[in-house]
């Protein structure tokens, strides 16, 4: 994609050097017309070429240039003539004065058509009349620049707006739930800043912490781009709403080991091939919920059927289905290594640190149109939020939960190493590969023949050794076998 | 509210978003856009420096916080140079591409 822009770039070059050449072609013309002008202004002053002039029109249109000077004098009078008959049917004498001031303004307009027909009134270059007007282009990108900085003022507002909205509903079960609230690791100290962390014009953040059972809670506000005009335009194609996404990182001790989600049928599916976890222990399709009275809208992801039933208790689904409008996705996994990376091949030789952790991603109702009193319809949320923290905390998996559970990640495991299995022995090969290169060049350089004639055995026993070492692995395996 | 054990974490920034850089590419290719414009078509086309300075303005909108100030504030520069310096040399003004 990068190259496509810079090939876009390119492009310009040619374009933009013949629309220059084109330019200079233009003001050549205008300072001829201009030096004519002077000359003709002479000649219309002298009234005897009035009357010769409609006989020059015939006879002197070979010469280009002095066609050129008559034919202005030829415009202007026969113009004059026009007027004079349209007005008053006399001759042109006194009218001629006093129009010859109006006619000379677009004498530069008839002289570069030399066509037969004398009368054509070819508009002024844009830059010889002083009026704004032509620069109508210049005033359009100026107004668009206008708007743009003015939707970026407004929509950076409202999402601060939005966001301190947030934050003043939620701040008091915030508080009554966590030590520290509000914190962007700068301090010494871990004090509450009790204020959100702006990372940029849409994205706010909360740090809590300091609760039993979680090391902590981020929450991350992610408001849509409204101080970007290009983006509002979109959204107006393709209405998409503010998300509040919740992470809660739990201890390792109070999380037993499973991963089960829950959302529309349409994120789960997503959440299905991007993330880590859920690829590799929720091999199924998401299952409706309608078997424990969820919405047809919420589908369920589970690694086995005993952790849905722990975790569909009452509450929990009282909450999924009076909020199943503003809940888009919950996953909670022992798994968790967020979404999956697309490394090089060779690269992953090491499976990705995992996290207990709780993910919330929730909706904001107005999609996109929101007012700050949306915001309060997401605390019953947060309620949900601290019960499923309590509620992981609890929910322990039986002996045979348990058993299905280490079978399985032993399983992805072995998976893991297998398909990296033949990577890591190429890796190690083309390192062992490197070194000898890396040995001969060595001795190559080496100016010295002596040096070079040391070093060269030293290479030979070093190999031979090797050798013997294997034929004695060999020698042992073949014991070992009989 | 029970007391926690261990004392609140800190907050540490998180080490790498889920590539950033992949979700979102727009400031990026805006930057870049706008500096290719800007550069190559200095003193000529005034579509092209027109359309940088719009592209350096929407990367500037649309920046992350780890963007860096510097690189914003020279595509804006660029930009802007571009347009006096087409409208130093050609002050006609722009014809519409119709």
């Amino acid at each position: 994609m990068r190259s496509l822009c810079i090939l876009l770039a390119v492009l310009f070059i040619p374009w933009s050097f013949a629309s220059a050449k084109y330019d200079e072609f233009e003001d050549g013309d205008d300072i001829m017309e201009y030096d004519d002008n002077d000359f003709a202004e002479f000649e219309d002053v002298s009234e005897d070429a009035i009357t010769e002039s409609p006989q020059r029109i015939i006879t002197t249109e070979d010469d280009e240039e002095e066609a050129t000077v008559e034919l202005e004098g030829q415009d202007e009078n026969q113009e004059d003539f026009d007027d004079a008959d349209a007005q008053e049917g006399d001759t042109e004498s006194e009218p001629y004065d006093d129009e010859e001031f109006e006619g000379y303004e677009e004498k530069p307009d008839a002289s570069p058509s030399k066509s037969k027909d004398p009368i054509t009134i070819v508009n002024v270059p844009a830059h010889l009349q002083n009026s704004w007007e032509s620069y109508y282009m210049e005033i359009l990108m100026v107004t668009g620049l206008l708007a743009y900085i003015m939707n970026y003022i407004i929509g950076k507002n409202k999402n601060n707006r939005l966001a301190q909205a947030w934050f003043s509903t939620h701040r008091e079960l915030l508080e009554s739930n966590f030590a520290l609230v509000g914190d962007d690791g700068t301090n010494k100290e871990a004090t509450s800043t009790g204020k959100l962390n702006q990372e940029n014009e849409h994205i706010y953040n909360l740090w809590c912490s300091g609760r039993v059972c979680c090391e902590g809670m981020l929450i991350q506000l992610k408001f849509l781009k409204r101080q970007d005009l290009l983006n509002v335009l979109a959204r107006m194609m393709r209405p998409a709403c503010d998300q509040v996404q919740i992470k809660v990182t739990m201890n390792d001790e109070d999380m037993d080991t499973y991963v089960f989600a829950v959302g529309t049928r349409k994120a789960l599916v997503r959440l299905q091939k991007e993330m880590q976890d859920l690829s590799e222990f929720c091999s199924d399709k998401p299952k409706s919920g309608a078997k424990y009275g969820l919405p047809d809208s919420l589908a369920i992801l589970s690694e086995m059927g005993e952790v849905t039933e722990g975790m569909m208790d009452a509450k929990m689904v009282h909450f999924l289905t009076h909020y199943a409008d503003k809940i888009e996705s919950v996953q909670f996994s022992d798994q968790f290594s967020g979404p999956k990376l697309m490394q090089e091949d060779g690269q992953l030789t090491k499976l990705p640190e995992t996290k207990k952790t709780l993910l919330f991603t929730f909706n904001v109702p107005g999609s996109g149109n929101t007012s700050p009193k949306d915001m309060e319809s997401l605390l019953p949320l947060m309620s949900m939020v601290i019960y499923s923290i309590d509620k992981a905390k609890k929910f322990r998996l039986n002996r045979e939960g348990k058993q299905k559970a280490d079978k399985n990640r032993a399983r992805v495991e072995e998976n893991f190493l297998k398909l990296t299995h033949v990577q890591r022995q190429e890796a190690a090969q083309s390192r062992r590969e490197e070194k000898k290169r890396a040995e001969k060049e060595r001795i190559m350089n080496e100016e010295d023949p002596e040096k070079q004639r040391r070093l060269e055995e030293a290479a030979l026993r070093r190999e031979q050794k090797k050798m013997e070492k294997k034929q004695m692995k060999m020698k042992q395996i073949k014991v070992k076998a009989m | 509210r029970s007391v926690p054990g261990r004392g609140p974490r800190r907050y540490k920034a998180p080490p790498s978003e889920g590539s950033p850089a992949l979700e979102d590419p727009t400031p990026d290719y805006m930057n870049l856009l706008g500096m290719g414009r800007g550069a190559l078509a200095v003193p000529q086309l005034k579509w092209c420096a027109w359309i940088a300075v719009y592209c350096s303005f929407i990367s500037f909108a649309n920046s992350r916080s780890s963007e860096d100030t510097k690189q914003m504030m020279s595509s804006f520069m660029l930009s802007i140079s571009a347009v006096v310096m087409s409208y130093l040399q050609n002050p006609q003004p722009m014809s519409p591409p119709w």
